[in-house]
């Protein structure tokens, strides 16, 4: 087998998205929990991220981080910093974070109007 | 053995640290637990659970050498490049450098293997077959015919590209249900191939029959006597 990793060859070139600006709001209910989570330290980020996978083909990410090493939009809602990272910037303008307050399915979701479909458990989307 | 062309294929090499899991979450067979000198075999399915390509994840190492197929590479490219976002994948095309054969009806004591011998690398798959990778500069002795490597298909109910693998199919209705991991987490048309398999409707079956017992549009690989179809149970 020939790999050609170490010689010419080229990767396929990404299909790179138009990066845009992203405006997304947070509802009352995630606003209460993400003050829990915070505590008095703002100097942490939630990070809001797209990955690959799911039952749809895009997996939602929520993380609270100090930093992060991906090409990122830093912006405040809310008084809470957010980062969205370029390369899903096109997937998740206009988007809701939400807290769904019940014992199953229960925790934060993403309202998207750029999704077309989502599946059950609202994890993914497409 | 008898060792046939495989025109069709096609090998790609994915490299970055998040190749394995990216291709775990868009395919039907558990890939993060491959290990380096393992191969694995999954489909890449649609939403609507259709087959978008069928390949095979040899674990290099560094990178992962996946063996897909020419005839269905963009359409998988496709599917998979708008997804890589912002992930550590980049994927390179090298079916050029590369010749392919199948080595049939051997007996594999080592399923889920491969190994380079002299720069030629034997892939020990499920169906008593090897996938043989070479470079360019190797020569391939060809020891069998297309017709008689579809005789043994037939025989041995094993499923190929372009004739029972196929966009307009589903994995469990093409032959490739062992590919389909029961219990592995989400992927693009896994709830379809999961309400299948637990309502036992699965539709259509790989069947090994009699040229006169099927209609001929059901048959997918013709032989002489019998030949293989994709039917519904009453048919």
């Amino acid at each position: 087998m020939d790999c050609g990793t170490c010689e010419t060859s080229s990767p396929v070139q990404l299909m790179t998205p138009e990066v845009v600006d992203v405006n997304l709001s947070i509802s009352n209910k995630a606003q209460e929990m993400l003050s829990d989570a915070f505590g008095d330290d703002r100097s942490m980020a939630l990070l809001v991220g797209v990955l690959s996978g799911g039952c749809s083909g895009y997996m939602y990410d929520l993380q609270i981080v100090e930093e992060t090493d991906q090409n990122c939009q830093e912006i405040t809602v809310d008084g809470f910093k957010v980062l969205v990272p370029n390369a899903s910037s096109h997937l998740l303008d206009g988007i809701e974070i939400d807290y769904v307050d019940r014992l199953m399915g229960g925790g934060f979701k993403i309202n998207n109007p750029n999704a077309e479909s989502s599946c059950g458990c609202g994890e993914s989307f497409s | 053995m008898p060792l046939v062309a495989y025109p069709d294929a096609a090998l790609t090499i994915w490299q970055g640290k998040d190749a394995l899991k990216f291709i775990d979450g868009l395919s039907t067979n558990k890939m993060v637990d491959l290990e380096k000198g393992h191969l694995i075999q999954t489909v890449f399915t649609s939403s609507q659970a259709k087959i978008i390509d069928f390949v095979t994840v040899f674990h290099m190492g560094e990178v992962l050498a996946v063996q897909c197929h020419q005839s269905k590479l963009h359409n998988l490219l496709n599917h998979v490049l708008p997804r890589i976002l912002s992930q550590d994948v980049s994927i390179t095309d090298v079916t050029e450098r590369n010749q392919f054969a199948i080595e049939y009806g051997v007996t594999n004591e080592h399923i889920g293997t491969f190994v380079s011998l002299s720069n030629v690398t034997y892939g020990h798959t499920e169906s008593n077959m090897n996938i043989v990778i070479a470079s360019k500069e190797n020569s391939f002795e060809y020891t069998g015919t297309a017709n008689e490597f579809d005789s043994w298909r037939i025989e041995n109910l094993v499923p190929w590209n372009n004739h029972e693998i196929t966009t307009k199919n589903h994995p469990l209705a093409a032959g490739l249900g062992q590919f389909v991991h029961p219990a592995k987490g989400c992927y693009i048309g896994q709830e379809i191939l999961a309400r299948m398999v637990s309502r036992g409707r699965q539709g259509k079956n790989l069947v090994r029959c009699k040229n006169t017992e099927v209609d001929d549009k059901l048959i997918t690989t013709r032989g002489e006597i019998y030949s293989l179809g994709i039917v519904r149970p009453n048919q």
